[in-house]
């Protein structure tokens, strides 16, 4: 409907991204605050400002639908502020009602971005905002909206009498706002609809960009006859964005100067106004903090990318330099001392582009709260979130991928293993349930638990839904309590008999593990009926560049993560490898006995180095296990770009088989990254 | 004026189709699916594929998978040679080079002188076709791109069960 400008379309993007984080932001203060079951004046003043930010820049951007119900919930916040002990009496009403805004907002921003973006209608909202701020003022709906209006406009109050002689305003715009004859036209078409004689000064500002000068210096003067009153006209500036200051030029009186502080070095002087009089509000409420000015950029995250992609090229390349073929058993001192110099700038510019990769888990654990929140309230149970180690710092890709997962699995565990709280009580447990998000370092990965103090995963539920939907492979009694765990989370599978509006489409599980997969993680659950239940995620701390082992197999390149290598170690007599009773092969070392895996065979490549004496064995260690692969020779220590296979291969589940990726070597030749976890697990 | 020009330049790739053989057959993919021809270069076999699936290069740092058009095709594997080569082309954004024996030409094909391919057909090769043609009494197998890949994925959705 409402078609985007082009050239609104970079604004688009910054309100889009601006309004993202101030109702995120939002959701945080609303969440402490109902926690505390009060709100501070601080938080007052901070929702207030996020509303108003949010309508000023929806207004700009011509989204009633946002600005409209962001106006709605600045009136009721500019009541909670004015009269904080009739909080009280509405206060669960109040939160629910502006978490749904908060929803309705997130939602309307969301799709502001799509090309055929319809504006949603936020009236029965912005109706029972009123109805709720009715009730705080002890009035009924009609007689608040005028009142609040009074209440807004208490400033030029005085005014209202005049409302008939043509009112002469100054504008000032924001230093550096730009396009300032632009913003006077938008002020003048917002300002055409309250009156009905409207001038200004320059005449028609959008008709020369040159007028922008005229108007940084000597303001745009406004010259108009409301149809209502003086105080629609103020209000409509006060809300412009950029807008400096006005002043409205009396006739006989000397001129009454409304600074608005834009700035947020000023805020301070905003709280403190904002306690005094009905006058001062008028003005300070509508202050549109700019954010606090700290050394912040916010960045496209396709240019990290791109950056990333860049860096990957500039380690290939150097390797590429470094290792090349011409250079084979020549001397080089300098030229070796030069290519050290410069491995360690790549790798300091690798460890930076990588920090700037790097965001918290704290965000998307915020998040969890939000749904925890809602949940209980339609469920009726009680559960608390506890989280640990919120700033263990993940690549944002990772975090991007598992927000969704998170989401799964707290909506699983509140729906479907959290008991209610009477059920809950019968068992001696606390009434509240508790899901505990715990992140920490472990090595190169990230550890995630999410676990819940529920009912635990029901075995035998589990068989008899896996026995029904033909997931079974093998006898029932040959499963161990961990395989039955695993079940939860094929495809097709669903324990709750009822499909909720939270979760049980059989889907949950399945995609949790895809998508953890897909950003090359694992999940694992351990789960004590009664008890409750843990998932435990692995996810690799970045994606993008490994230290890898390059070994050949035939002419096959492999590459072993150094991080999973133990020692490599030749075989001087075959007699040390002991064959099982299944013919599979072992090897005693220092007392411990290992399987050995035989890359060639394992991944059918044909090869001359079959014996074990011609070739090398490299230990390797993932999780707790150990084994012994044996492949043709070590071809060197490299630094690898990881490459996820093309989309093409989604089908074969290569991860599945032990390979974890593709790399370009210094050649242009292709290895194959191995997933040490994944290849003990198959053999 | 301008604009028809435009529309004239887009129009140009939909009739048009490369043609290849397979031994002495000729088949053609539509022009634009088709983004480059390299030559046959060193192909990183990957395990656990099905056979037509040769395994992936490297392209100009993009890592590409690699087709046997012949064995997909269910004929026998043939030694490559100099004329052998891999015609990178473009599905669904996906980039997928298949192996060919040899190059033709680019032709320009009407709608008219395109034949449907019978439906009773046994052997697997005819369920990629999309029409078949005739230019200066050769025969031109039209292969849909959509069908030789989406067959390929069905395919694998059996082998998975």
């Amino acid at each position: 409907m409402s078609a985007i400008d082009p050239g609104m379309e970079a604004l688009l993007e910054t309100f889009v991204y601006e309004s993202n984080t101030m109702l995120e932001q939002l959701d945080e203060i609303l969440l402490d605050s109902e926690r505390a079951q009060n709100i501070s004046h601080e938080n007052i003043d901070s929702i207030f400002r996020i509303m108003h930010t949010v309508k000023g820049s929806a207004a700009m951007m011509g989204f009633s639908a946002i600005s409209s119900l962001g106006h709605a919930v600045e009136d009721v916040f500019f009541i909670v502020r004015e009269t904080p002990d009739k909080l009280t009496k509405v206060f669960s009403d109040l939160f629910d009602l502006v978490f749904q805004s908060s929803d309705f907002l997130k939602r309307e921003v969301e799709r502001v971005t799509s090309p055929n973006y319809e504006e949603g209608d936020p009236s029965a909202l912005v109706e029972r905002l009123h109805h709720l701020a009715a009730v705080m003022k002890g009035q009924s709906p009609l007689e608040e909206t005028a009142s609040s209006a009074a209440a807004k406009s208490a400033a030029a109050g005085s005014d209202m009498a005049n409302a008939d002689e043509l009112h002469k305003i100054r504008v000032f715009f924001e230093d550096d706002s730009q396009m300032e004859n632009m913003r006077a036209f938008m002020l003048l078409t917002q300002l055409a609809n309250c009156c009905d004689i409207l001038e200004s000064v320059p005449a028609h500002p959008e008709s020369d960009s040159s007028l922008c000068a005229d108007i940084i210096k000597n303001g745009f003067l406004i010259m108009c006859r409301p149809l209502d009153s003086l105080s629609d006209v103020i209000k409509i500036i006060e809300n412009s964005l950029n807008i400096k200051s006005y002043e409205i030029i009396h006739d006989e009186e000397a001129s009454f100067q409304a600074a608005e502080s834009a700035d947020a070095s000023e805020g301070k002087g905003e709280t403190s106004e904002a306690k005094t009089s009905a006058a001062a509000a008028g003005a300070s409420g509508k202050t549109a903090a700019a954010g606090s000015k700290q050394s912040l950029i916010s960045v496209n995250q396709a240019k990290l990318d791109m950056l990333m992609d860049l860096v990957g090229e500039i380690v290939t390349a150097e390797s590429m330099v470094a290792s090349n073929p011409d250079l084979k058993g020549l001397k080089l001192d300098n030229f070796t001392k030069s290519v050290r110099e410069l491995r360690k700038l790549t790798d300091e510019l690798q460890d930076v582009v990588m920090s700037i990769r790097m965001v918290p888990l704290t965000g998307t654990f915020q998040k969890m709260n939000r749904i925890v929140r809602d949940m209980t309230k339609k469920l009726d149970k009680k559960v608390e979130l506890v989280t640990f180690g919120g700033e263990t710092e993940v690549d944002k890709t990772i975090n991007d991928t598992i927000a969704d997962p998170f989401m799964h699995m707290i909506r699983n565990a509140i729906d479907h293993a959290i008991e209610s709280p009477e059920e809950r009580l019968a068992l001696g447990k606390p009434e509240a349930g508790t899901i505990t998000l715990n992140a920490r370092n472990a090595g190169g990965e990230i550890l995630i638990d999410v676990a819940d103090d529920g009912r635990g995963l029901d075995t035998e539920k589990i068989l008899i839904k896996a026995r029904n939907n033909g997931l079974l492979t093998k006898p029932e009694s040959e499963y161990t309590d961990k395989e039955i765990f695993q079940m939860i989370m094929l495809p097709g599978f669903s324990t709750n008999a009822e499909v909720t509006e939270y979760s049980g489409r059989g889907v949950g599980m399945d995609v949790v593990r895809k998508n953890i997969e897909k950003v090359g993680g694992s999940i694992s659950i351990h789960s004590v009926k009664k008890e409750g239940t843990t998932f435990t995620i692995k996810i690799p701390l970045t994606l993008a560049i490994v230290d890898g082992m390059n070994i050949s197999v035939g002419d096959t390149v492999f590459t072993l993560p150094i991080t999973s290598i133990k020692q490599s170690f030749n075989i001087t007599d075959p007699s040390q490898v002991l064959h099982n009773t299944d013919g599979t092969e072992m090897i005693l070392l220092r007392g411990e006995c290992y399987p050995i895996i035989r890359l060639h065979d394992h991944f059918n490549i044909s090869t001359e180095r079959t014996q074990v004496m011609e070739g090398i064995m490299i230990q390797v260690e993932s999780g707790n296990s150990i084994a012994c692969l044996f492949a043709d020779e070590l071809l060197g220590e490299y630094q690898v770009v990881v490459k996820p296979f093309p989309t093409f291969f989604n089908k074969y589940n290569l991860k599945g088989h032990g390979l974890s990726g593709c790399s370009i070597l210094g050649d242009g030749s292709i290895s194959l990254i191995l997933d040490v976890g994944n290849l003990m697990n198959l053999s | 004026m301008e604009d028809r020009k435009y529309s004239d330049g887009l129009d140009d790739l939909s009739g048009r189709y490369l043609t290849f053989y397979i031994d002495e057959v000729i088949y053609s993919l539509p022009l634009g699916h088709i983004i480059e021809i390299i030559n046959m270069q060193h192909i990183t076999h990957i395990p656990g594929v099905p056979h037509y699936v040769k395994g992936i290069v490297n392209l100009r740092g993009k890592v590409v998978p690699v087709s046997d058009v012949r064995l997909k095709f269910g004929q026998p594997e043939r030694p490559h040679d100099d004329k052998t080569c891999i015609i990178v082309t473009t599905i669904n954004d996906m980039q997928v080079g298949l192996i060919v024996d040899s190059v033709a030409e680019v032709v320009t094909l009407d709608k008219n002188q395109m034949a449907a391919p019978p439906k009773a057909g046994k052997r697997m090769g005819e369920s990629y076709l999309d029409s078949i043609a005739t230019l200066n009494d050769k025969v031109i197998l039209n292969i849909d791109c959509t069908k030789f890949f989406q067959a390929d994925m069905a395919e694998l959705f059996v082998h998975e069960n």
